[in-house]
């Protein structure tokens, strides 16, 4: 756990020199970490493909009962859910993404090696505790999208559903820190001369996709934080009770999940669009315009969830308004699509397999995107929602677009990450029975839905038309299936030869090919300077116009290590402590399916490891040579990154806040915010106000190098923390005490609570945080070199006040407007 | 290789699709979403159409584009040749493919926001007949609050006449839907939604519910039937007529089984027993005044002869999975008697 930084001198090994069970728990290489992301999420692959082929099996013939209802009910629920958390986004983001972020931006590893590795095991973790179900039968049941009311405890009373919603809280927390960890990486440690606009395009699509996952998984961590208390604590969020309603669930499930449909989306265009240019031999067309495509797609993600929402009767303005939009997003769609086809325009093609997934892509996903505009008009819609229509469009979406960028991508990468060539002959067998397969199983959805079959029936009856489709599909899909197990043979197969590859099979364009297949651990051996968009054809060939292929692998080498210097690269140690962060989490989530106090068993795991993990970070706060030096985008990493937690933390108060507020207006009986003591709370106001103050005098004298009064301020600041919080402690006892207001009460309790609660808890963490820093202080831990711990606290600290004003204006000056 | 075994491949697909074709010409499809028997479903219809013709020319632009991409203005990786010009934008292009979607999409905008605020009114004529839809894990009950009239699984309703469907749920979301007659809406909990149309053409429709929810969702269907107007008066003064009470046999055997048996418990049958609660928006169980005046049972799951109805009453966790209605543990003679009667209730 001590082990120091190792030296690197001179030799390459590859990362995957060094073996050892342990090497591998503890790693934090992100090309490891990437690994064990790309080994799990091929396992989950075939899990949900088993549960899609039972799914397919099932309808195959009319009246069908090998699979129980309820069984029936568990495998499609598990099929989505699975693909979607589990596969889709874990292989592009974890597996792709983790892997190639630093490889193409010039970098030695991303932002934050240890929550990089802490994320995975977060995520392995969550997906293995929802798929504990399968040892009780009890895996979720309720659809992906697990709609309340039928979620709560009184339709659902098993514990499918807390698997499903522990398990995608725990999931989301992997997620939202890979996001925040790529973000800051794309953002900061980009190498000299690689501006935002010379990076490869998938670089763009993933900061995009970054970003995204910043801004919309709060809005599902918040749905199922109230589905969680509704299970649980007996709140009404979603009850069609007491003024509340189910339809709540929805709005903050689709404020998240429209933009994580372009979450999983957007790195399948940086994909195609890194893999078309190679085997074209041409540059990417349209750089600029399919960069700003790629914003303005993510921009308008966040407003059409709503079409999701068309016969959920949410009135004819509402309607029009998520039609436009969503129509809008075909837009940079368009241009996309046709900057793919005029960068493959006047190549010259090189068919490999990656090629023939890239191009068969363009084709499926255009499908997939034209019926996206028919549900976009929400008459259509109104037919084809829920029905096998959607079913076929989100396939063609999601297999014939990301499925096929993601096999294209493990052609075109599966080189560089394993050393190793996929055999292109079997390579072919699997992309032609992928093509058949898919478009044999999902293209007659369509039929199937213009003819009226809903989609999640687990059986149907003979006479309706629906039997000879849904026939021809499951024998397409057990095509499909064979595909698959082609690609599974033609992965081992590649591992057990001995065939070794060159740096650059491909001819290829971008950075990550300029090192060894497979990669040294440390990446790069000196800085890399990039002078142009596809920083290594520029290596090889000089200019844009490539002269032919005459270069000799010796001059490209000392292209791309043209720069002298760092003769010796410090690479973090491996750490145990994002297992033990990881297992902490997992505890916690089977505690609160058991037995309360295993909760704080694995909130004890997690305070542990955190605390490990700051005091393993020797340099955390410091401003050392080393960080300079990596770290010259400005900003430092750490600092950016909390200012991307906090953008993340908007969203999650802006849920919560505006739950509160539509709550506030439908609240039915019982006490209301008239209950609330202003005069009190307008005191514990000014004193978290003032605190901020305290809090920038503190920095003020770290900075300056005052130790004394940096602690006596960081004390001041903590202390007023503390008389804040006892504000609320006396304003919830009250509150219970003497006007019987629980939390199961109403809704004004149960969103007051929430709301203010999870801010009282968010300044309780910064009044630990403060102490812990302001007794580093007083003991002489916290030198001036230093004052980047006290400024990233004071960031937190800043923002919990400033949401803080929002609530007391809306939740406590404006307590009397009813319809706010 | 490939190209043969792809060519083997094609001539397959083609066969399947020819015999898939046949089949379609040669049955009938209960649920087509495109056979529109009602103003709100033809509107729909028509906009479907518009979208899909311009879906469709797109469609071709880009395989068109995409194929003579490939095919024809590229050349091959290892074949002679000079390297490609290495050519990254213009202008013109770009433009156009942004503005050109631009154009379509007004397009389509203009019809769909149009039918947006045709279907959805916020007020109806006077003269429309109203009919509650409360949907319920997992039937339907449907009740006609100005004829007094209820039934469940099966709605009548009259041809031309204006319809004002009030969808409300009893437990959770569902969704319903009669594809003939126009699109689905949700019936959600704690809201009222509606739906408005005007059936043009009398027949029998099928609907389903469509919005997943809870085990027994696929087992959730009904009928409409599109009366002609005096078909309808004379449905409805049916309905409201009082059951029959059989004075003799089996059938009035089996009346006394009803009403000692738990059944009336849950469901209704109008002056013979009373029990069943008012149960949040509804009955627990589908109303039996009429049953035997309906051609399915169980939610349009099984048709509705003696057979299917003994078995039904056997066992209906078999044919309904976790539906709320118990196993009663009749059996033989009992069993032949309590289906004779509700058979009986015409």
């Amino acid at each position: 756990m001590a082990a120091q930084p190792k030296e690197i001198a001179g030799q390459r090994p590859s990362y995957l020199a060094e073996g050892g069970l342990v090497g591998w728990l503890t790693t934090i290489d992100h090309k490891r970490v990437a690994v064990l992301y790309g080994l799990s999420s091929l396992f989950f692959l075939f899990v949900g493909g088993f549960e899609a082929l039972l799914v397919r099996t099932q309808l195959a013939v009319p009246n069908n009962h090998l699979l129980s209802a309820d069984t029936y009910n568990q495998m499609f629920t598990m099929h989505g859910t699975t693909m979607i958390f589990m596969v889709i986004m874990p292989l592009e983001i974890g597996f792709f993404a983790n892997f190639l972020i630093p490889l193409m931006i010039g970098a030695r590893d991303v932002a934050f090696p240890r929550i990089n590795a802490l994320s995975f095991w977060v995520f392995i973790f969550g997906a293995l505790f929802m798929n504990a179900g399968w040892l009780w039968h009890a895996l979720p049941d309720a659809g992906w999208f697990g709609y309340a009311n039928l979620t709560e405890r009184y339709y659902s009373p098993g514990m499918n559903i807390d698997l499903w919603d522990i398990g995608l809280l725990i999931l989301g927390v992997s997620t939202l820190l890979s996001g925040l960890n790529f973000f800051v990486t794309i953002v900061n440690m980009r190498c000299p001369g690689m501006t935002f606009m010379r990076m490869p395009m998938f670089m763009w699509a993933m900061l995009v996709t970054t970003v995204l996952i910043l801004l919309a998984f709060p809005a599902l961590t918040v749905g199922l934080i109230f589905l969680f208390l509704d299970r649980f604590i007996g709140t009404h969020f979603y009850v069609a009770a007491l003024g509340a309603t189910p339809i709540l669930w929805q709005h903050l499930f689709w404020i998240f999940g429209h933009p994580e449909v372009y979450i999983m989306a957007l790195p399948a265009f940086g994909i195609i669009s890194e893999i078309l240019p190679v085997f074209s031999r041409k540059p990417l067309f349209g750089y600029a315009g399919m960069a700003y495509a790629l914003v303005l797609i993510a921009f308008l993600s966040y407003g059409v969830w709503g079409h999701h929402m068309f016969s959920t009767g949410m009135g004819p303005v509402a309607d029009a308004t998520f039609s436009i939009t969503s129509m809008l997003i075909a837009v940079p769609t368009g241009i996309k699509i046709f900057s793919w086809i005029a960068t493959v325009w006047g190549g010259k093609l090189r068919m490999t397999t990656a090629m023939y997934f890239a191009l068969a892509f363009i084709l499926e996903f255009t499908i997939g995107g034209l019926s996206g505009v028919m549900h976009a008009s929400p008459p259509i819609d109104l037919q084809q929602t829920d029905s096998y229509f959607i079913v076929a469009h989100f396939h063609y979406v999601l297999f014939g677009g990301m499925m096929f960028a993601i096999l294209g991508a493990f052609f075109y990468w599966w080189p560089k990450i394993t050393g190793r060539l996929l055999d292109e002959k079997l390579g072919r067998w699997q992309f032609w029975l992928t093509v058949i397969g898919f478009n044999g199983t999902f293209f007659p959805m369509h039929f199937l839905g213009v003819l009226g079959m809903p989609r999640r029936i687990y059986t149907y009856p003979a006479g309706m038309g629906w039997t000879f489709w849904n026939s021809f599909e499951t024998a397409c899909a057990y095509l499909l299936g064979v595909a698959f197990l082609i690609f599974l043979v033609n992965l081992v197969r590649s591992l057990r030869s001995e065939q070794a590859v060159g740096d650059d099979p491909w001819d290829a364009r971008t950075l990550e090919w300029s090192v060894g297949s497979p990669p040294p651990a440390h990446n790069f051996d000196d800085i890399v300077t990039v002078r142009g968009r596809d920083a290594f054809w520029l290596m090889k060939y000089g200019s844009h116009d490539a002269p032919g292929h005459d270069s000799s692998a010796g001059a490209r080498a000392s292209a791309a290590h043209a720069e002298a210097g760092h003769a010796h690269v410090h690479l973090p140690a491996p750490s145990w402590y994002p297992l033990l962060f990881a297992a902490g989490l997992l505890v916690m989530g089977v505690g609160a399916m058991t037995w309360l106090r295993v909760v704080f068993l694995g909130a004890g795991l997690l305070l542990v490891s955190i605390v490990g993990m700051g005091f393993e970070y020797a340099t955390y706060g410091q401003e050392t040579e080393e960080s300079r030096a990596t770290f010259f985008r400005g900003v430092d990493s750490r600092k950016m990154g909390m200012w991307a937690f906090l953008g993340s933390e908007c969203v999650f108060f802006a849920c919560l806040i505006s739950t509160y507020m539509v709550y506030k207006a439908r609240n039915l009986g019982g006490p209301d915010a008239a209950v609330l003591d202003i005069p009190l709370t307008s005191f514990s106001t000014f004193v978290l106000l003032t605190s901020s103050l305290l809090m920038v005098l503190a920095l003020a004298a770290i900075q300056r190098g005052d130790r004394k009064w940096s602690a006596i301020w960081l004390f001041g600041t903590a202390g007023f923390g503390l008389v804040f919080l006892g504000g609320q402690v006396y304003e919830f006892s009250k509150l219970y005490l003497v006007e019987h207001l629980a939390m199961q009460d109403n809704l004004f309790g149960q969103t007051f609570y929430t709301l203010v609660g999870t801010h009282g808890t968010h300044v309780a963490i910064g009044v630990v945080w403060l102490f812990v820093m302001a007794f580093a202080a007083l003991k002489g831990k916290l030198q001036q070199s230093r004052s980047l711990a006290v400024e990233i606290a004071g960031l937190y600290w800043h923002f919990v006040d400033i949401v803080w004003i929002v609530i007391f204006t809306l939740v406590y000056l404006m307590r009397s407007i009813k319809e706010a | 290789m490939n190209r043969r075994f792809g060519a083997r491949w094609l001539l397959w697909c083609a066969l399947l699709l020819f015999s898939g074709a046949t089949e379609a010409a040669a049955r009938s499809y209960p649920m087509d979403t495109m056979a529109p028997r009602s103003d709100l479903a033809e509107l729909i219809q028509s906009v479907y159409v518009q979208v899909t013709l311009w879906d469709l020319l797109v469609l071709v632009v880009v395989i068109v584009a995409l194929f003579l991409a490939i095919f024809w203005f590229s050349t091959r990786f290892g074949e002679p040749g000079e390297e490609p010009v290495q050519f990254h934008s213009h202008m013109g292009l770009e433009v156009a493919w942004t503005a050109g979607p631009i154009l379509i999409l007004v397009l389509i905008t203009v019809p769909t926001v149009r039918a947006v605020f045709n279907t959805q009114p916020y007020h109806w004529p006077k003269e429309a007949l109203t009919v509650r839809v409360i949907a319920h894990q997992w039937w339907w009950e449907f009740r006609y609050p100005s004829l007094g009239a209820q039934t469940a699984n099966e709605v009548h309703i009259p041809a031309d006449r204006m319809i004002h469907f009030e969808l409300e749920s009893a437990d959770v979301i569902h969704s319903f839907w009669m594809p003939a007659l126009g699109g689905k809406r949700d019936v959600v909990p704690g809201q009222i939604n509606q739906i408005t149309l005007v059936a043009k053409v009398p027949g029998e429709y099928y609907g389903q519910c469509a919005e997943f929810c809870g085990a027994s969702h696929a087992n959730m269907r009904f009928r409409v039937f599109v009366d002609t107007a005096e078909g309808f008066q004379r449905w409805v003064a049916d309905q409201l007529k009082p059951p029959v009470m059989p004075a003799s046999g089996l059938a009035s055997e089996g009346a006394r089984i009803y009403q000692n048996a738990p059944c009336a418990i849950c469901h209704r049958v109008k002056g013979i027993s009373g029990f069943s609660k008012q149960y949040e928006g509804g009955f627990r169980g589908p109303d039996l005044t009429h049953f035997a005046g309906r051609s399915t049972l169980a939610a349009g799951v099984l048709d509705n002869t003696p057979d299917n109805l003994a078995t039904w009453i056997q066992d209906p966790q078999t044919v309904k999975p976790g539906a709320l209605m118990p196993r009663l543990g009749l059996k033989g003679h009992e069993l032949t008697a309590l289906v004779a009667y509700l058979e009986s209730l015409k």
